[in-house]
This record gives structure tokens, sequence and C-alpha cells, in this order.
């Protein structure tokens, strides 16, 4: 059963040195993510997929189309949709001066729930953390940090923007573990990424995504065998970042 | 009437204030500072002017001479040997030295007293020798058994002190509320966008109007905390005292902090970075600053700023407080300026409702 569907959906945005001219950030996409999946959007910078995902948070105004989450319309209801979702976004500051116990208490407090802060710390292995402020914190302790945050209303559908961006390969790893592990639990994660390994072997399906546009959507599997080039003489097959580069090209984006 | 979240999130607000150590340190201990560095600065008793005497008539006329300069505050009196002193002078140990010659008796007439001074000291001279002055003639008053002709009494027309750090009182506690109001919505807004703090609230199920009431409740008990320690710190250190109504002082303080507050949620809107809302925020608090009558009264100011200087929001403010606390006047009293400050409250209301839309400024 799909938990997110999406129908051409479109956001245009004003040419930032033509102001009457518009862009189209997203072209009228098209998705269907299954429950229980662990769904990648991947893009060079600019694609559209941080705005992607956040037409379907709520953040950003639909100009066209149609986004359900949960069989919940995202523009018609997005209260409801708020109290189903979870979002980690790129940018994981927090107030200054407030602990981790205390910022999760009121994040919890934001759903009008009661949570047990360490219990949610525990799942992020950062109980030994509780009292520190998240400026105290490593890359890969704040990304989990901000998983957390996330967790406090026991979302269905978990969206990561760009989760790994930045942390070393030990804590990368450590955040897959904790994604797999969620995942396990039945939880839907959506997440974006420039990490081809990340696409590759984190992910159930991945859409590739430039100019705004979808232009393939399968298995990682499904998509190295169509699109990867194949070496003439050797037997071996190319990885997602060959997929990536063949879909994409090799133009420098900013 | 208020909800769990709210005063949840009004709670931490308030946390992320106390635990600045720094703002806190200059919001609460700087208006306190300056007003004793005023009070200090203001003092009416002057520093006593070191008088050294040297007696060298050792008359019964002299000794009473001396006791009328000892018993007058604006002298500090020394006695001695005139060499000694005269060398205590070059030295600047006394401002004036007087010589009394051993004639200064109530047989001779006209005896000379010498004023020895040091050239650097002379500006004070023409305060100096009227006293002298005057206090020679009381003695020859009393000496020769006459009565003065003429005799002047001093009466303070409003019976009370009104001493330049009661005018400020009223005038800095409306400042300091301001800078705390506009601080509070204006800068926090852009800074918890800069973070990201706003886009991360906005995916919550957090409405608008729950946070707004948070950080409205929250600057209120900041404000009014501050103000109160100010005031009593005014009260039972620096002595001054609030002549009208606490409660008349207070629903102006009220009024006035939402008026900042609405101000600083439309500054937050407009400004989408530190240094802009810096600039704009400078902007609106500068010239209120010097043109709204906290410093001096508006209508010390050039004719052509006057109206202008009215017209601020500040104005209405600390002459409202103004009149409550140095002149006991009523709320009805004060009626222009209460006009003043509720125009500005719904005019500011309307706008900050107007600017900060919720998905805008959280991007």
């Amino acid at each position: 059963m799909a938990i997110i569907e999406v129908d051409s959906l479109t956001k245009r945005y004003p040419l930032p040195n033509k102001k009457s001219e518009a862009f189209l950030a997203v072209n009228a996409i098209s998705l269907r993510i299954e429950e229980g999946e662990i769904y990648g959007i991947l893009g060079p910078n600019g694609a559209g997929k941080t705005t992607t995902l956040e037409m379907l948070e709520g953040l950003t105004d639909i100009d066209s189309g149609i986004a359900l989450i949960d069989g919940i319309d995202v523009q018609e209801n997005p209260y409801a949709v708020k109290q189903r979702i979870g979002v980690q976004l790129q940018a994981n500051e927090y107030f200054d001066g407030v602990s981790l116990v205390e910022l999760l208490t009121l994040f919890a407090a934001l759903y009008d729930r009661h949570v047990d802060p360490l219990a949610l710390l525990d799942r992020v292995n950062l109980r030994d953390k509780a009292n520190a402020k998240p400026t105290q914190l490593s890359g890969g302790q704040q990304q989990r940090f901000s998983i957390a945050c996330a967790l406090v209303n026991d979302p269905k559908v978990l969206f990561l923007d760009e989760p790994t961006t930045g942390l070393d390969p030990q804590a990368k790893h450590n955040l897959w573990a904790l994604i797999r592990e969620l995942n396990n639990g039945g939880m839907t994660i959506v997440l974006t990424t420039h990490n081809m390994e990340e696409a590759e072997t984190l992910c159930n399906r991945i859409a590739i995504m430039d100019h705004g546009s979808l232009v393939a959507e399968d298995t990682p599997q499904a998509l190295i065998l169509k699109h990867a080039p194949e070496p003439p003489s050797a037997p071996i097959h190319g990885d997602i970042e060959d997929v990536f580069l063949a879909l994409t090209g090799h133009g420098l984006r900013d | 009437m208020l909800s769990t979240l709210q005063l949840h999130l009004a709670r931490v607000f308030l946390k992320i204030f106390l635990r600045d150590r720094q703002s806190l340190f200059f919001s609460l201990f700087f208006p306190a500072i300056f007003m004793t560095v005023f009070g200090f600065a203001n003092n009416n008793e002057a520093d006593s002017v070191r008088l050294a005497v040297a007696n060298n008539a050792g008359s019964p006329v002299a000794g009473r001479f001396i006791d009328a300069l000892e018993s007058d505050e604006l002298f500090d009196v020394s006695l001695g040997d005139e060499e000694k002193l005269r060398s205590g002078l070059l030295g600047g140990e006394y401002s004036l030295l007087i010589v009394l010659p051993a004639a200064f008796n109530n047989a001779a007439a006209g005896a000379e007293l010498t004023l020895v001074v040091d050239a650097a000291q002379v500006r004070e001279l023409g305060l100096i020798m009227p006293v002298l002055e005057q206090k020679l003639l009381a003695i020859e008053h009393e000496l020769r058994g006459t009565t003065p002709l003429f005799t002047l009494t001093l009466e303070d027309v409003k019976a009370r002190s009104q001493s330049y750090l009661a005018f400020l009182l009223p005038g800095l506690m409306a400042f300091t509320l301001m800078q705390l109001s506009i601080a509070g919505s204006g800068f926090n807004i852009v800074e918890y966008r800069r973070k990201g703090i706003l886009k991360r609230l906005f995916v919550t199920p957090i409405k608008p109007s729950d946070f707004i009431t948070a950080i409205v409740l929250a600057r209120l008990i900041i404000v009014l905390v501050q103000l109160t320690v100010l005031l009593l710190y005014a009260v039972f250190v620096l002595n001054i005292s609030l002549v009208g109504s606490y409660s008349a002082f207070y629903f102006i303080i009220l009024l006035a902090t939402l008026i900042f507050l609405c101000l600083g949620f439309c500054l937050g809107s407009i400004a989408k970075t530190q240094q802009a809302i810096m600039a704009i925020g400078n902007l609106v608090i500068f010239p209120q600053m010097f043109l709204s009558g906290v410093f001096y009264p508006i209508e010390s100011m050039p004719a052509l700023l006057q109206p202008l200087a009215r017209v601020l929001p500040l104005s209405s403010v600390a002459s409202a407080m103004r009149e409550i606390a140095n002149n006991g006047a009523t709320l009805l009293e004060i009626l222009p300026s209460l006009i003043g400050i509720a125009v500005w409250l719904i005019l500011a209301f309307v706008l900050a409702t107007r600017l900060f839309v919720w998905k805008e400024v959280a991007h």
C-alpha cells in the first residue's frame, strides 16, 4: 500500500535576476512510496530534491499537483499530516542553552504528547549526552539527535534531508544502522542524498531527479542493469555512480 | 486560556534568557549601573572646598569666624601654621588659604584678610568669595549689634526635590522595556530563522499563535521582573520616590511592552539577516533614545523637532510613566499620552499580523 502518493507535483520560483519569469524547481513529479520502504531521492545540487521534500512536509506551498500522505491531502489538511510525519532538516541547530532532554520534552509538547526523553536518547545512542547542549555534540551525534527529535510523535513517515552529508565513515555507518533499525520497526523513510553508496545499499528504491524532473525511479539493482554502461570486455557491472553520471551528465553544478 | 503547549514554550524561552549570562548581565544590570553613575554625576552636594586657615590673630572674633566656616558644609577647614599651609596649598592639599592678620579683632577697624589661591583653582573663587564675604558680614552685624536690612529665604515651589535622577528613572525604564521587547521578538526571530529553528518548528503541529503567545508571555515576565528590580533599586537604594499609583504605572508598562513586541515582530519579519535586523533595529531604537524625552525633556529640544518627537511611541510611553511617577498623575490626567499609546498599539498589532506570516517568516 502506498503511504505517499504524489501526482504532478509542481513548484515555480521567480528567477533571481528576472522576477517576471519563473523557473520550474519541481516539474510535474509523480511518485508512489510504499509503506515500510526506504526511499532515496538523488540528484545534483539544484535538482529540486529539497523543494520536493519541503512540499511534502508542508513547508513550501504546492503550486499544482496533489500530494497525499497516509491518504491525507497535504494542502488541505497540513496539521493532520504534521502529526504523522517526522522531519529532519538540513540545518539542525536548536535553541541555545537548552539541553537534549529539555529539547525532546519541548518537541513532544509541540505534539501535545509526553515522551520519555531518555528512552528516545537510548534509541539514538545518546543517553550519556542527556544534559549536554546540541552545540556540544559532534556532527554524527547532532544528526542522531535530530532524528530523535523527529521521533517524538512516533511518526509513520520519516523525512531525512541529506542525513549523512559531512559525516565521517564511522558516523555514516552508525547512522545507516539507526535508519535500518527504524525501518525494521515499520517506519517508512524518505531521504535525499548525494552519497551513492547510501542510495545503493540503504534504499529499497531510488528516484533520480535532474532540473526539477524525475529522470528514473526503480530499485538500485534494476537501475544498474538498465543504465550503467556495461564495460565491453570486463564482466563487472557498473555501480549507482555510473548510473547517476550517465543520467545527469558530467557537467559541474554550482 | 493559555494552553500547556504555550506555557511550556514560554518556559523554554525564559530558560534561554536566564541561561544567557552575558545578555542577562547587560539587560539586568546595565540600567542599574547607568542610574547609579548618573546619580553620582548629578549629586547636588558639590565636593567641599578644602580650605586652610592660618590664624595669626588668636582673638575671639577670629575663633568665631573659624567656627562659622567650619559649620558650613561648603568648606572642609584645616588649621595650622601659615608656612606649612602655604606649602600644602602648593602641593594641592588645599584649594584656598585664608590668612587672618594679627589685627583681626573687634577693636581694629578694617582688618585685611589675605586669600592665597592656586591659579588652577581660580574657577571656584567666584563661588567662594561671596560666601566668605557673607560670613564676615554676619559676624560684623553680630559684633555691632545691628540686624541686616535684607535677608533671603529659599522656598521650594513643588515642596519636594525633583532631582535629575527622579526625572531619569521613568524614561530609563521606558527605554529598557523598549529594548527588551524589540530584542525579544525582532532580534530573536531573525536568530531562530537563521538557525533553521523556525523551519523546524513549522513542520510540527504548533500554530503561529502558540509561538507568538509564548514569546509575548515570556517577554512580559522578563520585562516586568526587570523593571521591578530597577524600580526597587531606585526606590530603596537611590531613594527616589514614585509619587503616583503603582498599578497605573504597571498598566502603562504592560501596554508599552505589547507595542514594542508587536513592532519587534514587524522588524523580525522584514529583516532577513542578522545585519539587517541590527540596522533596522537601531533605526527604530536610536532616534527614540534621543528624541523621546528619555534623558532630557522634549520641551528643551529645538522647536522644529518637537512635533516629530511627540509622535514617537516611546515619547507617549515615557511621558505617561513620568507623569505618574513624578507628578502622581492619574490615568485620566494623562489621556493624551494614553491615546498615543492606544494608537501605536493598534497600529503595531495590525502591522505585525500582516507582516508575520508563519510560512514566509520560517524560510
